[in-house]
Protein backbone atom coordinates (compact mmCIF):
# COMPACT_ATOMS: atom_id res chain seq x y z
CA UNK A 1 0.00 0.00 0.00
CA UNK A 2 3.17 2.48 0.82
CA UNK A 3 4.68 1.62 -2.44
CA UNK A 4 1.89 1.37 -4.74
CA UNK A 5 0.35 4.67 -3.01
CA UNK A 6 3.11 6.54 -5.07
CA UNK A 7 4.33 7.84 -1.51
CA UNK A 8 7.30 6.57 -1.21
CA UNK A 9 10.69 5.85 -3.83
CA UNK A 10 11.88 2.71 -1.79
CA UNK A 11 9.92 0.28 0.57
CA UNK A 12 11.99 -2.32 2.31
CA UNK A 13 10.47 -5.15 4.44
CA UNK A 14 11.41 -7.83 6.72
CA UNK A 15 9.12 -10.78 7.79
CA UNK A 16 9.37 -13.81 9.84
CA UNK A 17 7.39 -17.18 8.76
CA UNK A 18 6.93 -20.81 8.72
CA UNK A 19 6.41 -22.79 6.17
CA UNK A 20 5.99 -26.65 6.35
CA UNK A 21 4.61 -29.30 3.73
CA UNK A 22 3.68 -32.55 5.26
CA UNK A 23 6.83 -35.32 4.42
CA UNK A 24 8.63 -32.91 3.04
CA UNK A 25 9.81 -29.92 5.01
CA UNK A 26 9.04 -28.03 8.11
CA UNK A 27 11.15 -24.91 8.16
CA UNK A 28 11.62 -21.00 9.35
CA UNK A 29 11.86 -18.45 6.99
CA UNK A 30 13.38 -14.59 7.12
CA UNK A 31 13.03 -12.99 4.29
CA UNK A 32 14.37 -9.17 3.80
CA UNK A 33 13.48 -7.27 0.43
CA UNK A 34 13.34 -4.01 -0.94
CA UNK A 35 10.85 -2.28 -3.58
CA UNK A 36 12.44 0.36 -5.56
CA UNK A 37 10.90 3.04 -8.09
CA UNK A 38 13.36 5.08 -9.77
CA UNK A 39 11.47 6.63 -11.67
CA UNK A 40 7.66 6.71 -12.43
CA UNK A 41 6.99 3.79 -14.52
CA UNK A 42 9.43 1.60 -13.19
CA UNK A 43 9.83 -0.73 -10.51
CA UNK A 44 12.80 -3.15 -8.93
CA UNK A 45 12.66 -5.65 -6.07
CA UNK A 46 15.16 -7.84 -5.07
CA UNK A 47 14.71 -9.68 -1.92
CA UNK A 48 16.63 -12.60 -0.06
CA UNK A 49 15.01 -15.54 2.41
CA UNK A 50 17.19 -17.02 4.94
CA UNK A 51 16.12 -20.98 6.22
CA UNK A 52 16.03 -21.85 10.09
CA UNK A 53 15.82 -25.48 11.64
CA UNK A 54 16.03 -27.36 7.98
CA UNK A 55 18.00 -26.99 5.11
CA UNK A 56 19.73 -24.06 7.21
CA UNK A 57 20.73 -21.01 5.52
CA UNK A 58 20.59 -19.12 2.33
CA UNK A 59 17.05 -20.45 1.22
CA UNK A 60 16.13 -17.79 -2.06
CA UNK A 61 17.20 -14.71 -3.50
CA UNK A 62 14.99 -13.19 -5.81
CA UNK A 63 15.67 -10.09 -8.49
CA UNK A 64 12.51 -8.46 -10.83
CA UNK A 65 12.21 -5.83 -12.98
CA UNK A 66 8.81 -4.42 -14.15
CA UNK A 67 7.31 -1.70 -16.13
CA UNK A 68 3.99 0.18 -16.60
CA UNK A 69 3.45 -0.32 -20.10
CA UNK A 70 -0.84 1.31 -19.35
CA UNK A 71 -1.41 3.30 -16.62
CA UNK A 72 -5.16 3.43 -16.22
CA UNK A 73 -5.02 -0.13 -15.75
CA UNK A 74 -2.35 -0.45 -14.20
CA UNK A 75 -1.00 -2.80 -16.95
CA UNK A 76 2.63 -3.76 -15.94
CA UNK A 77 5.56 -6.16 -17.66
CA UNK A 78 7.57 -7.94 -15.33
CA UNK A 79 10.61 -10.24 -15.45
CA UNK A 80 12.32 -11.33 -12.77
CA UNK A 81 15.06 -14.35 -11.62
CA UNK A 82 14.37 -16.38 -8.79
CA UNK A 83 17.23 -18.93 -7.22
CA UNK A 84 15.99 -21.43 -4.43
CA UNK A 85 17.63 -23.95 -2.82
CA UNK A 86 17.72 -26.52 -0.35
CA UNK A 87 21.14 -27.17 1.51
CA UNK A 88 20.23 -30.35 3.40
CA UNK A 89 19.75 -31.85 -0.15
CA UNK A 90 21.91 -30.65 -1.89
CA UNK A 91 19.60 -29.34 -4.26
CA UNK A 92 18.01 -25.84 -6.29
CA UNK A 93 16.28 -24.53 -8.89
CA UNK A 94 16.34 -21.41 -11.05
CA UNK A 95 13.43 -19.65 -12.51
CA UNK A 96 13.13 -17.12 -15.20
CA UNK A 97 9.00 -15.40 -14.93
CA UNK A 98 7.89 -13.36 -17.21
CA UNK A 99 4.56 -12.13 -16.63
CA UNK A 100 2.07 -9.55 -17.20
CA UNK A 101 0.05 -8.12 -14.58
CA UNK A 102 -2.91 -5.49 -13.80
CA UNK A 103 -4.34 -3.59 -10.98
CA UNK A 104 -5.35 -3.06 -8.88
CA UNK A 105 -8.70 -1.80 -10.22
CA UNK A 106 -11.88 -2.35 -9.04
CA UNK A 107 -10.19 -4.17 -5.69
CA UNK A 108 -9.27 -7.00 -8.26
CA UNK A 109 -5.53 -7.55 -9.62
CA UNK A 110 -4.41 -9.91 -12.16
CA UNK A 111 -1.40 -11.59 -13.07
CA UNK A 112 -0.51 -14.36 -16.19
CA UNK A 113 2.63 -15.57 -17.56
CA UNK A 114 5.63 -17.83 -18.14
CA UNK A 115 8.16 -19.55 -16.36
CA UNK A 116 11.31 -21.22 -16.95
CA UNK A 117 12.84 -23.72 -14.21
CA UNK A 118 15.47 -25.37 -14.07
CA UNK A 119 16.07 -27.66 -10.86
CA UNK A 120 19.80 -28.36 -9.92
CA UNK A 121 21.52 -31.14 -8.27
CA UNK A 122 24.78 -31.59 -6.34
CA UNK A 123 28.14 -29.78 -6.94
CA UNK A 124 26.60 -26.09 -8.08
CA UNK A 125 23.54 -26.65 -6.89
CA UNK A 126 23.80 -23.32 -5.07
CA UNK A 127 25.01 -21.36 -8.54
CA UNK A 128 22.04 -19.30 -9.59
CA UNK A 129 23.30 -19.55 -13.57
CA UNK A 130 22.41 -22.96 -14.51
CA UNK A 131 18.96 -22.57 -16.74
CA UNK A 132 19.37 -25.72 -18.99
CA UNK A 133 19.49 -28.60 -16.17
CA UNK A 134 18.33 -32.10 -17.52
CA UNK A 135 15.08 -31.68 -16.07
CA UNK A 136 14.34 -28.28 -16.67
CA UNK A 137 10.37 -27.21 -17.99
CA UNK A 138 8.16 -24.54 -18.69
CA UNK A 139 4.87 -23.61 -16.67
CA UNK A 140 2.37 -21.36 -16.57
CA UNK A 141 1.87 -18.37 -14.19
CA UNK A 142 -1.79 -17.25 -12.99
CA UNK A 143 -2.85 -14.78 -10.54
CA UNK A 144 -6.67 -13.34 -9.46
CA UNK A 145 -6.60 -11.55 -5.59
CA UNK A 146 -9.43 -9.25 -4.60
CA UNK A 147 -8.84 -6.70 -2.13
CA UNK A 148 -12.39 -7.69 -0.18
CA UNK A 149 -11.81 -5.16 2.35
CA UNK A 150 -10.60 -1.45 2.35
CA UNK A 151 -10.46 0.61 5.47
CA UNK A 152 -8.21 4.20 5.66
CA UNK A 153 -5.62 2.35 7.89
CA UNK A 154 -5.66 -1.26 6.54
CA UNK A 155 -7.12 -3.57 3.98
CA UNK A 156 -7.68 -7.62 3.24
CA UNK A 157 -6.98 -9.55 0.18
CA UNK A 158 -8.06 -13.01 -0.85
CA UNK A 159 -7.49 -15.01 -4.19
CA UNK A 160 -4.87 -17.90 -5.59
CA UNK A 161 -1.39 -16.88 -7.18
CA UNK A 162 0.71 -19.37 -8.26
CA UNK A 163 4.12 -17.46 -8.09
CA UNK A 164 5.51 -14.88 -5.52
CA UNK A 165 8.59 -12.74 -5.22
CA UNK A 166 10.95 -16.32 -3.85
CA UNK A 167 8.51 -19.28 -5.27
CA UNK A 168 6.35 -20.54 -8.16
CA UNK A 169 4.16 -23.69 -7.85
CA UNK A 170 3.93 -26.24 -9.72
CA UNK A 171 0.44 -26.54 -12.24
CA UNK A 172 -0.05 -30.00 -9.87
CA UNK A 173 -0.69 -27.20 -7.15
CA UNK A 174 -3.05 -25.26 -6.56
CA UNK A 175 -2.32 -22.53 -4.50
CA UNK A 176 -4.67 -20.06 -2.62
CA UNK A 177 -3.58 -17.07 0.00
CA UNK A 178 -4.81 -14.67 2.11
CA UNK A 179 -3.33 -11.59 3.08
CA UNK A 180 -3.51 -8.04 4.73
CA UNK A 181 -1.87 -4.69 5.99
CA UNK A 182 -2.20 -2.31 8.43
CA UNK A 183 -0.74 0.82 8.08
CA UNK A 184 0.92 2.07 11.51
CA UNK A 185 1.63 5.80 10.31
CA UNK A 186 2.78 7.33 6.87
CA UNK A 187 6.12 5.21 7.05
CA UNK A 188 5.19 2.06 8.66
CA UNK A 189 3.08 -0.75 7.74
CA UNK A 190 2.26 -4.29 9.35
CA UNK A 191 1.67 -7.08 7.02
CA UNK A 192 0.73 -10.54 6.83
CA UNK A 193 -0.12 -13.34 5.02
CA UNK A 194 -1.30 -17.24 5.03
CA UNK A 195 -1.41 -19.76 1.96
CA UNK A 196 -1.84 -23.04 1.42
CA UNK A 197 -2.03 -25.32 -1.81
CA UNK A 198 -4.15 -27.76 -2.79
CA UNK A 199 -2.59 -30.82 -4.54
CA UNK A 200 -4.85 -34.06 -6.16
CA UNK A 201 -7.54 -32.29 -8.14
CA UNK A 202 -6.32 -34.54 -10.98
CA UNK A 203 -7.26 -37.38 -9.02
CA UNK A 204 -10.29 -36.36 -7.33
CA UNK A 205 -8.92 -36.20 -3.82
CA UNK A 206 -8.06 -32.71 -2.83
CA UNK A 207 -6.32 -32.22 -0.10
CA UNK A 208 -4.61 -29.28 1.26
CA UNK A 209 -0.76 -29.99 1.19
CA UNK A 210 1.01 -27.26 2.43
CA UNK A 211 1.04 -24.18 4.67
CA UNK A 212 2.59 -20.70 4.73
CA UNK A 213 1.87 -18.33 7.13
CA UNK A 214 4.33 -14.71 7.64
CA UNK A 215 4.03 -11.97 9.03
CA UNK A 216 6.36 -8.75 8.84
CA UNK A 217 7.08 -4.78 8.82
CA UNK A 218 6.98 -2.42 5.66
CA UNK A 219 9.21 0.53 5.83
CA UNK A 220 8.98 3.23 3.43
CA UNK A 221 11.60 6.42 2.91
CA UNK B 1 -2.37 -33.19 5.10
CA UNK B 2 -6.30 -33.41 5.28
CA UNK B 3 -8.56 -34.84 2.13
CA UNK B 4 -11.69 -32.66 1.61
CA UNK B 5 -13.33 -35.72 0.32
CA UNK B 6 -13.90 -38.89 2.40
CA UNK B 7 -11.89 -41.50 1.15
CA UNK B 8 -8.55 -42.70 2.04
CA UNK B 9 -6.44 -40.06 1.78
CA UNK B 10 -2.69 -41.30 1.14
CA UNK B 11 -1.59 -41.10 4.41
CA UNK B 12 -4.65 -43.34 5.80
CA UNK B 13 -3.66 -45.56 2.56
CA UNK B 14 0.07 -45.77 3.15
CA UNK B 15 -0.46 -46.61 6.92
CA UNK B 16 -2.41 -49.35 6.12
CA UNK B 17 0.33 -50.95 3.91
CA UNK B 18 2.76 -50.36 6.14
CA UNK B 19 0.80 -51.97 9.21
CA UNK B 20 1.14 -55.65 7.61
CA UNK B 21 -1.92 -56.51 7.82
CA UNK B 22 -2.38 -56.54 3.45
CA UNK B 23 -0.42 -60.05 1.66
CA UNK B 24 2.78 -58.19 0.53
CA UNK B 25 3.73 -59.51 -3.19
CA UNK B 26 5.96 -62.41 -3.59
CA UNK B 27 9.10 -62.34 -5.21
CA UNK B 28 9.02 -63.74 -8.45
CA UNK B 29 11.27 -66.83 -8.95
CA UNK B 30 13.50 -66.33 -11.94
CA UNK B 31 16.83 -67.08 -13.47
CA UNK B 32 19.24 -65.13 -11.23
CA UNK B 33 21.71 -64.50 -14.20
CA UNK B 34 19.25 -64.11 -16.59
CA UNK B 35 15.83 -62.29 -16.81
CA UNK B 36 14.05 -59.56 -18.24
CA UNK B 37 10.38 -57.63 -17.07
CA UNK B 38 7.99 -55.51 -18.78
CA UNK B 39 7.32 -51.90 -17.31
CA UNK B 40 3.95 -49.87 -18.19
CA UNK B 41 1.25 -47.91 -16.91
CA UNK B 42 -1.99 -46.63 -17.45
CA UNK B 43 -4.25 -49.71 -19.45
CA UNK B 44 -7.07 -47.22 -17.83
CA UNK B 45 -10.10 -49.10 -20.05
CA UNK B 46 -12.97 -47.48 -20.15
CA UNK B 47 -16.37 -49.46 -20.36
CA UNK B 48 -15.80 -50.98 -23.32
CA UNK B 49 -13.56 -52.54 -21.95
CA UNK B 50 -10.92 -52.04 -24.79
CA UNK B 51 -7.31 -52.49 -23.83
CA UNK B 52 -3.40 -53.27 -25.36
CA UNK B 53 -3.00 -56.19 -22.97
CA UNK B 54 -3.95 -58.90 -25.96
CA UNK B 55 -1.05 -57.27 -27.82
CA UNK B 56 1.12 -57.16 -25.10
CA UNK B 57 0.47 -61.06 -24.37
CA UNK B 58 1.79 -61.98 -27.66
CA UNK B 59 5.06 -59.66 -26.61
CA UNK B 60 5.22 -61.96 -23.72
CA UNK B 61 5.39 -65.01 -25.50
CA UNK B 62 8.26 -63.80 -28.25
CA UNK B 63 11.04 -62.13 -25.76
CA UNK B 64 9.90 -64.36 -22.49
CA UNK B 65 9.31 -61.68 -20.59
CA UNK B 66 9.33 -63.32 -16.66
CA UNK B 67 6.85 -60.68 -15.39
CA UNK B 68 5.51 -57.52 -15.70
CA UNK B 69 4.78 -54.04 -13.51
CA UNK B 70 1.50 -51.83 -13.72
CA UNK B 71 1.95 -48.19 -12.41
CA UNK B 72 -1.47 -47.53 -11.64
CA UNK B 73 -4.77 -46.23 -13.94
CA UNK B 74 -5.84 -49.80 -14.10
CA UNK B 75 -9.36 -48.21 -15.34
CA UNK B 76 -10.56 -45.17 -16.05
CA UNK B 77 -13.56 -44.84 -13.76
CA UNK B 78 -13.08 -47.90 -11.19
CA UNK B 79 -16.66 -49.13 -11.87
CA UNK B 80 -16.90 -52.72 -10.41
CA UNK B 81 -17.25 -54.11 -14.36
CA UNK B 82 -13.87 -52.14 -14.90
CA UNK B 83 -12.20 -53.59 -12.15
CA UNK B 84 -13.40 -57.44 -13.01
CA UNK B 85 -12.25 -56.80 -16.77
CA UNK B 86 -9.05 -55.69 -16.54
CA UNK B 87 -7.91 -58.06 -13.12
CA UNK B 88 -9.35 -60.60 -15.93
CA UNK B 89 -7.41 -59.23 -18.97
CA UNK B 90 -4.10 -58.92 -16.49
CA UNK B 91 -4.26 -62.65 -15.77
CA UNK B 92 -4.98 -63.53 -18.84
CA UNK B 93 -1.19 -62.28 -19.86
CA UNK B 94 -0.43 -65.57 -17.68
CA UNK B 95 2.73 -64.47 -15.92
CA UNK B 96 3.51 -63.30 -12.69
CA UNK B 97 2.64 -59.16 -11.91
CA UNK B 98 2.36 -56.26 -9.72
CA UNK B 99 0.36 -53.38 -9.61
CA UNK B 100 0.56 -50.16 -7.72
CA UNK B 101 -2.20 -47.04 -7.97
CA UNK B 102 -2.78 -44.60 -10.02
CA UNK B 103 -5.84 -41.67 -9.31
CA UNK B 104 -8.38 -43.31 -11.64
CA UNK B 105 -8.23 -46.08 -9.51
CA UNK B 106 -9.89 -43.79 -7.17
CA UNK B 107 -12.30 -42.11 -9.05
CA UNK B 108 -15.06 -44.56 -6.63
CA UNK B 109 -15.99 -44.12 -3.83
CA UNK B 110 -14.70 -47.31 -2.76
CA UNK B 111 -11.79 -47.09 -5.36
CA UNK B 112 -9.52 -48.32 -2.55
CA UNK B 113 -11.40 -51.30 -0.96
CA UNK B 114 -11.13 -52.65 -4.22
CA UNK B 115 -8.10 -52.21 -4.96
CA UNK B 116 -6.59 -53.67 -2.26
CA UNK B 117 -8.88 -56.53 -2.30
CA UNK B 118 -7.80 -57.14 -6.29
CA UNK B 119 -4.00 -56.66 -5.53
CA UNK B 120 -2.89 -55.71 -1.74
CA UNK B 121 -0.73 -52.65 -0.86
CA UNK B 122 -0.12 -50.15 -3.12
CA UNK B 123 3.15 -49.32 -1.67
CA UNK B 124 6.01 -51.98 -0.77
CA UNK B 125 9.32 -53.36 -1.86
CA UNK B 126 9.80 -56.59 -3.84
CA UNK B 127 12.92 -57.64 -4.27
CA UNK B 128 13.85 -60.12 -7.37
CA UNK B 129 16.35 -62.68 -7.43
CA UNK B 130 18.85 -61.07 -4.62
CA UNK B 131 19.75 -58.52 -7.48
CA UNK B 132 16.99 -55.88 -7.87
CA UNK B 133 14.62 -54.29 -5.68
CA UNK B 134 11.61 -52.77 -6.94
CA UNK B 135 9.92 -50.42 -4.68
CA UNK B 136 6.33 -49.62 -5.28
CA UNK B 137 5.12 -46.29 -4.50
CA UNK B 138 1.47 -44.80 -3.64
CA UNK B 139 1.65 -41.44 -5.96
CA UNK B 140 -2.38 -41.74 -6.89
CA UNK B 141 -2.43 -37.89 -5.22
CA UNK B 142 0.21 -36.77 -6.30
CA UNK B 143 2.23 -36.35 -3.23
CA UNK B 144 4.19 -39.18 -1.19
CA UNK B 145 2.90 -38.22 2.18
CA UNK B 146 4.88 -38.08 5.55
CA UNK B 147 4.77 -41.60 6.35
CA UNK B 148 5.89 -43.17 2.70
CA UNK B 149 8.77 -40.43 2.55
CA UNK B 150 10.34 -42.18 5.77
CA UNK B 151 9.62 -45.84 4.95
CA UNK B 152 10.75 -44.63 0.94
CA UNK B 153 13.99 -43.43 2.16
CA UNK B 154 14.35 -46.63 4.22
CA UNK B 155 13.85 -48.95 1.23
CA UNK B 156 16.26 -46.72 -0.88
CA UNK B 157 18.83 -47.27 2.32
CA UNK B 158 19.16 -50.93 1.38
CA UNK B 159 22.43 -51.03 -0.19
CA UNK B 160 22.58 -55.03 -1.28
CA UNK B 161 20.39 -54.09 -4.54
CA UNK B 162 19.81 -52.22 -7.70
CA UNK B 163 16.75 -50.31 -7.18
CA UNK B 164 14.06 -49.24 -9.24
CA UNK B 165 10.92 -47.11 -8.26
CA UNK B 166 8.05 -47.62 -9.84
CA UNK B 167 5.00 -45.64 -9.08
CA UNK B 168 1.82 -43.27 -10.76
CA UNK B 169 3.22 -39.72 -11.17
CA UNK B 170 6.36 -38.81 -12.89
CA UNK B 171 8.91 -36.40 -11.00
CA UNK B 172 10.06 -34.86 -14.38
CA UNK B 173 8.65 -35.31 -17.73
CA UNK B 174 10.20 -33.15 -20.66
CA UNK B 175 9.49 -29.13 -20.53
CA UNK B 176 6.41 -28.76 -21.79
CA UNK B 177 4.06 -26.97 -19.26
CA UNK B 178 1.58 -29.66 -18.00
CA UNK B 179 -0.03 -30.42 -14.71
CA UNK B 180 0.82 -34.19 -14.79
CA UNK B 181 3.94 -33.78 -12.55
CA UNK B 182 4.67 -34.65 -8.67
CA UNK B 183 2.85 -31.93 -6.79
CA UNK B 184 5.72 -29.27 -5.34
CA UNK B 185 8.81 -28.59 -6.30
CA UNK B 186 10.25 -29.19 -2.53
CA UNK B 187 8.84 -32.41 -3.08
CA UNK B 188 10.40 -33.57 -6.40
CA UNK B 189 14.10 -31.85 -5.75
CA UNK B 190 13.86 -34.28 -2.21
CA UNK B 191 13.00 -37.12 -4.02
CA UNK B 192 15.79 -36.67 -6.94
CA UNK B 193 18.28 -35.89 -3.85
CA UNK B 194 16.72 -39.26 -2.00
CA UNK B 195 17.63 -40.99 -5.33
CA UNK B 196 20.62 -39.59 -5.88
CA UNK B 197 22.01 -40.01 -2.56
CA UNK B 198 21.19 -43.95 -2.33
CA UNK B 199 22.03 -44.52 -5.99
CA UNK B 200 18.92 -45.68 -7.14
CA UNK B 201 18.81 -46.90 -10.42
CA UNK B 202 15.39 -45.30 -12.38
CA UNK B 203 12.01 -44.20 -11.14
CA UNK B 204 9.34 -45.81 -13.44
CA UNK B 205 5.91 -43.59 -13.98
CA UNK B 206 2.68 -43.66 -15.80
CA UNK B 207 -0.39 -40.65 -15.08
CA UNK B 208 1.36 -39.59 -18.93
CA UNK B 209 0.27 -41.48 -21.62
CA UNK B 210 3.60 -41.76 -23.71
CA UNK B 211 6.97 -43.37 -23.47
CA UNK B 212 9.76 -40.77 -22.31
CA UNK B 213 13.50 -41.25 -21.16
CA UNK B 214 15.52 -38.07 -18.92
CA UNK B 215 18.52 -38.63 -17.42
CA UNK B 216 18.56 -36.23 -14.40
CA UNK B 217 22.44 -36.77 -12.98
CA UNK B 218 22.80 -40.64 -12.02
CA UNK B 219 19.18 -41.46 -11.98
CA UNK B 220 17.15 -42.68 -15.22
CA UNK B 221 13.45 -41.22 -15.51
CA UNK B 222 10.90 -42.82 -17.44
CA UNK B 223 7.24 -41.83 -18.61
CA UNK B 224 5.62 -45.37 -19.40
CA UNK B 225 1.72 -44.90 -19.12
CA UNK B 226 1.81 -45.93 -22.87
CA UNK B 227 -0.87 -48.31 -22.91
CA UNK B 228 -3.84 -46.47 -22.37
CA UNK B 229 -6.53 -47.06 -25.07
CA UNK B 230 -7.25 -43.93 -27.84
CA UNK B 231 -4.68 -41.33 -28.35
CA UNK B 232 -1.36 -41.40 -26.41
CA UNK B 233 -0.16 -37.94 -25.06
CA UNK B 234 2.79 -38.40 -27.61
CA UNK B 235 3.98 -41.68 -28.82
CA UNK B 236 2.63 -44.88 -29.72
CA UNK B 237 1.21 -47.36 -27.44
CA UNK B 238 4.32 -49.67 -25.65
CA UNK B 239 6.14 -50.70 -22.73
CA UNK B 240 9.72 -50.23 -21.04
CA UNK B 241 11.76 -53.69 -21.05
CA UNK B 242 14.56 -54.12 -18.24
CA UNK B 243 16.86 -57.41 -19.06
CA UNK B 244 19.18 -58.04 -16.33
CA UNK B 245 22.35 -60.57 -18.12
CA UNK B 246 26.19 -60.71 -17.51
CA UNK B 247 25.82 -58.54 -14.16
CA UNK B 248 23.99 -55.89 -16.29
CA UNK B 249 20.71 -53.65 -16.00
CA UNK B 250 19.76 -52.60 -19.23
CA UNK B 251 16.46 -50.98 -20.72
CA UNK B 252 14.65 -50.44 -23.97
CA UNK B 253 11.04 -48.94 -24.96
CA UNK B 254 8.86 -51.28 -26.97
CA UNK B 255 6.29 -50.33 -29.20
CA UNK B 256 3.07 -52.08 -29.86
CA UNK B 257 2.55 -51.18 -33.31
Amino acid sequence: MLAASGQAAVVSSVSLGYRGEPGVESKLLVAAQADIMPVAFLAVDAGLSLNLFQNNGLGAAALGIGTVVYKPVDLTIRLALQHQQWNDWRAGENRVLGTIEAGPGRRLDVGIGLIRRAPVFGDGYWSPFTLSAGAAEWNFLYRLRWKFLQRETWWLRAGFSSYDVYTAHNPQQFPLEADGAWRLNQYVEMVARVGTAIVGYSGGLVSFHEVEISAGVKYAF
Amino acid sequence: MWGIITRPTIEQRVRECLAGDLPEPEPVAVDPDSFCFAVFGDPQIHSDYHSSLDRFRQEVAQRGIDFFCVLGDLTNDATSDECDSIKLQLERVGIPYYVTIGNHDLFQADGWERFKEDYGPSCYPVAIADRIKLIFLDTADGTLGPAQFDWFESELADSRFTKIVLTHFPVFDGEKPIMWRLASDAERVKVQSLLERYGAYAWCAGHIHGLRHLQVDSVHHFTCGAMAPGTLDYGDPGYLLFTFAHDSLSWQFVELN
